[in-house]
């Protein structure tokens, strides 16, 4: 175990009461209960309320663009896949701007662990509909109610091929870091939607809103079982949230699959030099 | 001397491309410089595909006006291109297939008969034809039956064989058939070594040499090659290609990359570049070294996607919200791409910031023969420089307790650490920061950022420009051609042809476009002498750019912006008849 306030960077500016807080804690704890250091891992973090922590955690990071965190993050895996590599995002960021760039590190089974703080809200933008709202939620850009479905981001996720899909809530932090922990430790693509309540801007989906809906999966629950776990996704739909790690299995990462990185990184790799080799195409 | 050309038509979908290909390597390794050209449709089937290849024993920048020889494979390539045929030009074909009119000389090669004889598939015709275009050239077969014998190997001695009997077939038939008319054109010389490449190979072979480990794309004409040859060179040389999901998905991959220590590049069409923009503007911003190959096609949009122009330039220049220095490079021909491709490197990690490599369909898919000499001897030379890439060490050494990964530098670029190394953390931040990388939107923070990152332009003009060449007596020239990128080849073909007529020119060529050293450009425009600017696209963008960055305008341009490429005899009559 590393010391957690080593992970400690500017004190955050989120609303008194978000669930932001309880995610941030989360992570800290996790990194340091898994012996991280600020040196030794990177964050990429999306744009938005949780793209924010930025500058609250301490970490080799990336600030990327709105809905690319997963793109960097594969960039950052393929050229030092020693390093750990956690994605911190939203729902707007990693569901809907970045929709398609889930669903491709889900194929690919890209080793990186995408946290994703589901508030089905856009705070930072103060308050629209997030892709995770639910039909009908009135915001600022939807005054009579959003037309579209919510998005399911674990169906998403499982259907897309992710190894790991869980479920948190960030009013219980002991949970979450449990799951972070074992996100963090799969080897794969894994995803931890965080059900994450905005104090400011969504008023129906509301730390007592949860609670009355949210259970935790138990013990003699089977994840590496496919049908079951589309089964307990799609649960979402009719506004039940299962809690915990909904799916897991273990199959070859990307990174495991490319033979130019069985000896080494990419960044440590000898520069290559029988160029004559390559000329032979050309004569 | 030797100076002919070769072309051969046909059905899209039926190998053209590749026995044009095998024709210049063939005329390469017996000694010759070679040029050709692939003209074709966007579609797998059906459309008509044409390849030229221009064989000289003086070394050529372009493709010849005339066609010396060409192999008709069906009738539509006969009546496409018989306007550009010599009046003593060769014909061949099957008139069994279709007749040919005109006085020209005809070479009837029984192709489906030979087919039906040997039961052979539809592409081995290119096969035959290949056999009797060496016959009729005077070459020996052998480096055919070399090639094919590379080619198929790996499918054993029986499918050689098999091959090489369509150009015995094709080759003994013209030899017994035609002997009075043979040519003595591809006699081998001995001379050094030549390497057939294109604009994409080049970018490749060069990436591969600057060290570039991770390359990312998304295909898209004319880009596409330059995935496919990297991609397939992965097991012999470490590097690692990604094909991801979009454009957007594919810079940002190389951003990560990057970021976390590798050489990385990427490369697109303008739709994709299109879609990268804003991450341009994000590398640019959080100093991420990129570089970016841009390989243009006619747009706006899908436009004329495997056809060629030079209409991204200003785009490229002005990609991205904000401002940041970003270098616009753009060869003027291979031997350039490789030598302009390997600085391109040098350049993104020095000034940690995006280049932009601009091709076009024509540089990018036309191969040239290059001295394997030349190509080995910029290796030689070549020192990979990755700027200010600082370590631990270096950071305990001048008891720097934090590392500031912004930090304000007289020239404008800041140490550089690798995320891994111990005891240190920073980020990459795509909001406006502070010297340490924390987010900030103080005023005074926010200037000297700015105020750093443009102190990077005035470096590299400094250091790093390079002037235009000029190609010719400047001074004595009574008309001065303004040009950039691929144009090159034909203004020099024009200024032989001009010569021929008695008329000096000189060539001011770019092909480090942006940003431009004014003090160091406006010496060579002096008032009275007549300057024309040349341009394949409509706009005259490189005018533009001229006139917004040194305050010189050009008021005399030939622009060309059909699809095509710009051909040296076009130049010429625009002198002639002006």
């Amino acid at each position: 175990m590393s010391n957690i306030r080593d992970f400690d960077g500017y004190k955050p500016t989120w609303c008194p009461g978000c669930g932001d807080w309880g995610i941030g804690a989360a992570l800290k704890i996790a990194f340091s209960q898994l012996g991280f250091t600020p040196s030794s891992i990177v964050v990429v973090f999306g744009i938005g309320c949780s793209g924010n922590m930025n500058d609250f955690l301490n970490a080799y990071a990336v600030h990327s663009l709105h809905g690319r965190a997963i793109p960097n993050a594969i960039g950052v895996k393929l050229a030092n896949h020693k390093l750990p590599v956690i994605v911190v995002a939203g729902d707007g960021d990693c569901y809907g701007e970045g929709g398609n760039h889930l669903i491709h590190a889900a194929r690919g089974n890209h080793d990186i662990t995408v946290i994703v703080h589901d508030n089905r809200v856009y705070g930072l933008t103060t308050g629209q509909v997030a892709p995770t709202a639910q039909k009908g939620f009135k915001s600022k850009s939807t005054p009579v109610g959003i037309i579209e479905s919510p998005i399911n981001p674990l169906s998403l996720a499982l259907t897309q091929g992710a190894t790991f899909v869980a479920q948190a809530f960030a009013g219980d932090t002991l949970h979450t870091i449990e799951i972070i922990k074992k996100a963090i430790e799969h080897k794969g693509f894994s995803i931890v939607n965080i059900l994450q309540p905005c104090v400011t801007f969504n008023k129906v989906n509301t730390y007592d809103y949860y609670l009355k809906r949210l259970y935790k999966l138990t013990a003699d629950y089977q994840a590496d079982n496919y049908q079951i776990a589309i089964k307990k996704t799609t649960e979402m739909n009719e506004e039940k949230f299962p809690l915990g790690i909904i799916y897991q299995v273990r199959r070859p990462t990307y990174t495991e699959q490319l033979t130019q990185l069985n000896k080494n990184t990419l960044t440590e790799k000898e520069r290559y030099l029988d160029f004559n080799l390559l000329f032979s195409d050309f004569v | 001397m030797i100076d002919f050309a070769w072309k051969i038509g046909g059905v899209a979908g039926f190998g053209i491309a590749t026995s044009g290909l095998v024709f210049s390597k063939i005329a390469a390794r017996l000694g010759y410089h070679t040029f050709d050209y692939l003209e074709y449709p966007s579609l797998i089937r059906g459309g008509h595909n044409a390849f030229e290849c221009r064989v000289s024993d003086e070394k050529i920048n372009h493709l010849s006006d005339k066609i010396d020889i060409l192999v008709c494979l069906n009738k539509e390539t006969f009546e496409k291109h018989q306007s550009r045929l010599t009046n003593k030009a060769l014909i061949i074909y099957d008139e069994e297939e279709f007749s040919v009119e005109g006085q020209f000389v005809k070479i009837k090669v029984p192709f489906k008969k030979i087919l039906n004889n040997l039961k052979g598939k539809l592409v081995m015709k290119n096969t035959i034809a290949l056999g009797a275009s060496l016959a009729i050239l005077g070459g020996d077969i052998f480096p055919l039956e070399e090639i094919i014998e590379e080619q198929f190997r790996k499918k054993g001695e029986e499918v050689v064989k098999f091959n090489k009997r369509f150009a015995q077939e094709g080759y003994i038939f013209v030899k017994k058939n035609y002997p009075e008319l043979i040519k003595n054109y591809l006699i081998q010389r001995g001379v050094n070594q030549k390497l057939v490449l294109s604009g994409n190979d080049s970018f490749s072979l060069a990436s591969i040499i600057a060290d570039c480990r991770l390359y990312c794309a998304y295909p898209m004409t004319p880009s596409s090659s330059v995935l496919t040859t990297l991609a397939s060179w992965q097991e012999k040389t470490g590097i690692i290609v990604r094909h991801a999901e979009d454009e957007i998905s594919v810079i940002n991959t190389a951003l990560g990359a990057s970021f976390a220590g590798v050489r990385a590049a990427v490369g697109t069409s303008g739709g994709g570049f299109a879609l990268m923009v804003e991450s341009i503007s994000f590398a640019g911003l959080a100093e991420i070294p990129i570089v970016i190959f841009l390989a243009q096609r006619p747009g706006p949009a899908t436009g004329m996607p495997t056809w060629s122009e030079q209409g991204d330039l200003l785009f490229a220049v002005h990609a991205g919200h904000g401002e940041f220095p970003k270098i616009v490079l753009s060869p003027g021909d291979q031997e350039e791409m490789l030598q302009i491709t390997m600085e391109a490197y040098n350049l993104a990690d020095i000034y940690q910031t995006p280049v932009i490599i601009l091709s076009d369909m024509f540089l990018s898919e036309s191969h040239k023969s290059v001295e394997r000499e030349f190509v080995e001897e910029l290796i030689r030379n070549y020192q990979i420089d990755r700027g200010k890439i600082i370590n631990k060490d270096h950071l305990e050494n001048v008891g720097n307790q934090k590392y500031l990964r912004y930090q304000v530098t007289k020239d404008g670029i800041s140490p550089r650490l690798i995320p891994g190394t111990p005891g240190y953390f920073y980020q990459a931040n795509s909001y406006e920061h502070l010297e340490d990388s924390h987010t900030t939107e103080e005023a005074a923070p926010r200037k000297e950022q700015v105020e750093k990152r443009n102190r990077k332009i005035t470096t590299y003009l400094k250091n790093h420009f390079h002037s235009p060449k000029i190609y010719q007596d400047l001074q004595k020239a009574e008309i001065v051609f303004v040009s950039w990128g691929s144009n090159k080849g034909a203004v020099l073909e024009a200024q032989k042809l001009l010569l021929k007529k008695g008329i000096l020119t000189a060539l001011i060529h770019f092909s480090y476009l942006y940003p431009l050293a004014k003090e160091k450009i406006t010496s060579f425009f002096v008032p009275g002498k007549r300057y024309i600017l040349v341009e394949n696209n409509s706009w005259g963008q490189f005018g533009k750019l001229l006139l917004q960055e040194v305050g010189i305008e050009l008021n005399e341009k030939i622009l060309k912006y059909n699809g095509r490429p710009i051909w040296p005899e076009e130049i010429v009559d625009y002198v002639v008849n002006s």
